[in-house]
């Protein structure tokens, strides 16, 4: 099932002389459970694609449909509503709220929703994420691997149509690193959580099932990777 | 989940959340106070006008007026009352004072009135003074009475700095947080959602301060005017202010104060709605430029370093704009206060005391008594102490002066018609001829003063009228008003007319404590021809008074003595009111110190208020840069280069509203000193430099110490801390 579609988006920054075109007219389509990188160089415009993918940006040209919904022409209030339900997002630096405890940001998207969270779901994401015993403390007060662990708690709160990680290990040493795409590949795996990751290494990008390659605002390349096709070749039902 | 994040965010940023506390308190404080003092300020003035001329705003002045005329005048829509004044009515002539329920529209009613009775429009009379203290002027006047209107821009102005006070403490709180709202945008809050987190917190951090800024305010002007009454308690002829204050300046005060506080917070929060999470996030509050900017100025003083400052001033334009506002209009309104009341003190001084620096020592006002009944007058000039008395009244008169009987030099002007406006009617004009009865005596030796043999048997007419064409109303110059060879006057004194000799015609009037009317042709003429010929058809006013003179250097104990021994004497026939000079002088002085020590301390207050603000948005200003110092050390800015920058922007942070401020100051003077017809070099002699060099000294002073101790902070910070890119997406 087709989870997110993207057809010709351009995305232009500036004016006359210094116009940059950051995206030139990418299309692309991502199945449920789907676990994707996307790979380029330094302005490549890999994070202007997901910031518009997750609705936290707009395009200048084209459409962009996740869960069946165009979010390219929704309003701001209705792209935050969207967004908070339907997309989760992984920052490099992690973006907490600095005077909130770990479990009112992780729980935020809920709140803004007046929604009481699924107390079992919750008490899953965080044991998962290895951050059961930090709850009342505030991000200042955690490491790098369990600020971004928070984060990615928060992305996962709603389960979301699609979770979006830009850089997501940028900020962290090799341990760190290795334990946050652990994570990521985990809920893919057992929670069939579809996720899009932006980075510019290949050896992370090789962890994904299906490689998208950017370059210069085009998509140079779409490949499934060996995992992928290793994965692909278990069945469903063994693949946990 | 917003009063937790609220809640949370203000217990962990106290400093911030106390300013912008502190900032409400202040400014509603000083909001509160303005508008309290201007009130009972303006209510002085009407009750000062009111109990010396009366309530009434149009009156008609008429010879015939019965009961159904009165009743015509009362069924009038807009009239609230008319009623007879018995005390101007008779001789011929009824006086009805009229009371509107709308003034407003009284130059449109009392035309309307008179056509319904039948009366000439110059029957009609309008209480210009008091309804210009209304606002309410003559649509035809070119010239209406602005110095109402100028306390109200002072006030406007004083107003718009304060409330300018709240909105940049809000500013800066908000900017600083534009990254979180751009996080809980991304994860899905609402546009609206964030607008009512930040309108909910300015609600909270502002209601608290705002009622007690407000009773504050009311409770200082309450002592402002005990302090005004304290010292302005021996200015004779002075009634009491009574401390008044209205619910609807509370209001007013509570209003504007919340719907601040309300713009402000909306401010910050609109601009956040209208920007993609994404630029929320990567708000950094560095300095950005959208285009190249060059300071020239800067760079070819200062070099790269000027280059950086200019930029980053340029850059933070838009932020730093309201401090600057807000320090340029409290400096404005503090030097334009200063001079202002510079102005004042000097007018008074010229048009009243040293004018009449040798002309009085004691007037003693005789309430109700004619001058024909006052029978002290040899026992008062018998005093010791006393060089000379005279007793006089005044009275009301007109005369009909003939074309051809103005003077070749008031012809050579072009006449009345030119100089004073007066109509033509029947090859002549209608002047009024005020007389002033003189006892025999003084009389006598205003005879011999101006070299005319003494004689009882006629008036002596002063002969000048001010030539307003080539001479302004501070530095008068006089013209003869009539040829000066007719031997009698007739007067016109309430439909009758009195023919009288006239002994001689001078420009040189008795030494009384008198100023005549501009265009008027007085009359001196001894008791004993008042009694023979005017008594009874006269218009004298109801006061005689007693202008005594002792010798011109005599000190405020022998004034207060001779005072007290002429006071003895007269009081015991009459009722009589005194006053002598070299007191009147102190109180006035007095007054005038006890003004410009309350109108000092506003003017410290609003500096104070400039000051404050500019020094914390100087110091926020620093602290929303550390990134940006961050970078130039890591590029090999010394400390010494980074203080040189700090001085470089700092000059131009204070310099700013000076700069501005100053033109606009000297331009108000050049107006101030024009209209008023002052010789410049007097103002200037007397101007008040000195505290305005001390308050921009003060704002060097802040700005320098706010770049101090935030150029400390900023050079001590850690550098690899600062640099690492914590709000990069």
């Amino acid at each position: 099932m087709e989870v997110l579609r993207c057809n010709g988006i351009e995305k232009v920054f500036g004016k006359g002389a210094n116009q940059v075109t950051a995206l030139n007219g990418i299309n692309l389509s991502i199945e449920k459970g789907e676990f994707v990188a996307i790979v380029g160089a330094s302005g490549s415009g890999k994070s202007t694609l997901l910031h518009i993918l997750g609705s936290v940006d707009k395009p200048t040209k084209g459409t962009v449909t996740v869960d069946g919904v165009d979010i390219s022409g929704l309003s701001a209030a209705d792209a935050a509503i969207f967004r908070r339900r339907k997309v989760g997002l992984v920052y490099q630096f992690y973006n907490l709220i600095p005077t909130l405890t770990v479990e009112k940001n992780i729980l935020m998207p809920m709140l803004l929703d007046k929604r009481k969270p699924d107390t079992g779901y919750f008490k899953t994401i965080i044991n998962t994420l290895g951050i059961a015993d930090k709850m009342e403390s505030l991000p200042s007060q955690l490491s790098g691997g369990q600020q971004q662990r928070a984060a990615i708690a928060r992305s996962l709160i709603y389960r979301p149509a699609i979770l979006l990680a830009d850089e997501p290990t940028g900020n962290l040493d090799q341990k760190n690193s290795k334990e946050i795409l652990d994570l990521l590949k985990l809920s893919n795996r057992n929670l069939q959580q579809t996720i899009l990751l932006i980075t510019h290494d290949e050896k992370i990008a090789l962890e994904a099932d299906r490689i998208v390659t950017i370059e210069d605002g085009k998509i140079l390349r779409d490949d499934f990777t060996d995992t992928a096709k290793q994965h692909r070749s278990i069945p469903v039902e063994t693949r946990r | 989940m917003w009063e937790n994040y609220s809640k949370s965010y203000l217990k962990n940023n106290r400093a911030s959340s106390i300013s912008i506390m502190a900032a409400a308190l202040a400014a509603t404080m000083f909001l509160s106070l303005l508008c309290s003092i201007a009130y009972n300020f303006w209510i002085y003035e009407v009750e000062q006008i009111t109990l010396e001329e009366g309530g009434w705003q149009g009156r008609i002045v008429c010879d015939r007026f019965d009961a159904d005329d009165l009743s015509i005048v009362c069924q009038f829509a807009n009239v609230e009352k008319a009623v007879v004044n018995e005390e101007l009515s008779g001789c011929g002539e009824t006086v009805i004072d009229i009371y509107f329920q709308n003034a407003r529209t009284i130059y449109r009613d009392m035309p309307l009135i008179s056509a319904q009775l039948g009366l000439e429009e110059d029957s009609i009379e309008y209480h210009s003074l008091l309804l210009s203290r209304y606002f309410i002027h003559d649509p035809e006047d070119t010239a209406p009475p602005m110095l109402l209107s100028m306390y109200l821009a002072i006030l406007i102005i004083v107003a718009v700095s304060l409330i300018l006070i709240i909105r940049s403490s809000f500013e800066l709180s908000m900017n600083a947080r534009i990254h979180q709202f751009g996080i809980f945008s991304s994860i899905g809050a609402t546009p609206g959602q964030i607008r009512i987190c930040l309108l909910q917190e300015a609600v909270v951090l502002s209601i608290l301060p705002m009622i007690p800024g407000t009773l504050l305010g009311i409770f200082i002007s309450y002592g402002a005017i005990e302090a005004i009454n304290y010292f302005a308690a021996d200015v004779s002829g002075r009634h009491e202010a009574a401390f008044q204050y209205h619910p609807s300046i509370f209001a007013f005060t509570v209003l504007i104060s919340f719907l601040t506080v309300i713009f402000s917070a909306w401010i910050p929060a609109r601009k956040l709605s209208r920007m993609t999470p994404l630029e929320a996030i990567r708000n950094t509050n560095d300095p950005l430029l959208r285009k190249k900017k060059h300071s020239p100025i800067l760079s070819f003083l200062f070099g790269m370093k000027g280059e950086l400052a200019g930029n980053a001033l340029k850059a933070q334009k838009k932020s730093l704009r309201i401090s600057t506002f807000s320090l340029l209009l409290s400096f404005l309104g503090f030097s334009i206060m200063l001079v202002f009341t510079t102005l004042a003190d000097i007018s008074t001084r010229y048009t009243y005391f040293e004018r009449y620096q040798d002309a009085w020592d004691i007037m003693v006002t005789l309430k109700d008594t004619e001058i024909s009944d006052f029978s002290l007058t040899e026992e008062l000039q018998d005093i010791s102490g006393i060089q000379d008395a005279t007793v006089y009244q005044k009275a009301e008169a007109e005369i009909f002066l003939p074309e051809e009987l103005q003077s070749n030099e008031l012809t050579a002007l072009g006449g009345l018609e030119t100089i004073a406006g007066t109509p033509k009617t029947e090859g002549g004009f209608q002047v009024s001829a005020p007389v002033i009865i003189l006892d025999d005596t003084s009389f006598l030796a205003f005879c011999s003063q101006i070299n005319i043999s003494p004689s009882l048997d006629g008036a002596v007419v002063l002969n000048q009228i001010w030539d307003s064409v080539n001479s302004n109303f501070r530095y008068k110059d006089y013209i003869p008003f009539v040829t000066d060879d007719h031997r009698t006057t007739m007067l016109y004194q309430n439909g009758q007319s009195v023919e009288i000799p006239v002994l001689s015609y001078t420009q040189t009037p008795p030494i009384l404590r008198e100023e005549y009317k501009n265009y008027a042709l007085v009359h001196f003429i001894p008791l004993t021809l008042w009694k023979e010929k005017l008594r009874h058809t006269g218009d004298a006013e109801a006061d005689s008074y007693i202008r005594i003179f002792s010798s011109g250097n005599a000190s405020l104990t022998d004034l207060n003595s001779l005072e007290k021994e002429i006071r003895q004497l007269v009081s015991q026939q009459y009722e009589i009111q005194s006053e002598n000079r070299v007191q009147e002088r102190l109180s006035n002085d007095s007054l005038i110190y006890g003004m410009k020590v309350i109108f000092g301390a506003f003017c410290v207050l609003l500096a104070l208020i400039g000051i404050a603000n500019v020094f914390s948005n100087t110091l926020g200003f620093l602290r929303q840069r550390k990134r940006e110092f961050a970078r130039y050390m890591s590029i090999g800015f010394t400390p010494r280069e980074m203080w040189k920058m700090f001085c470089i922007e700092g000059f131009v942070i204070a310099g700013k509203p000076l700069f501005l401020t100053l033109p606009l100051t000297v331009l108000f003077v050049q107006f101030a000193v024009t209209a008023s017809y002052l010789d410049p070099m007097v103002f200037w002699s007397e101007a008040p430099v000195l505290p305005i060099l001390i308050f921009a000294a003060a704002i060097v002073l802040f700005v320098a110490l706010a770049y101090y101790i935030g150029g400390k902070r900023l050079l001590q910070c850690d550098l690899n801390e600062t640099l690492k890119n914590d709000v990069s997406v």
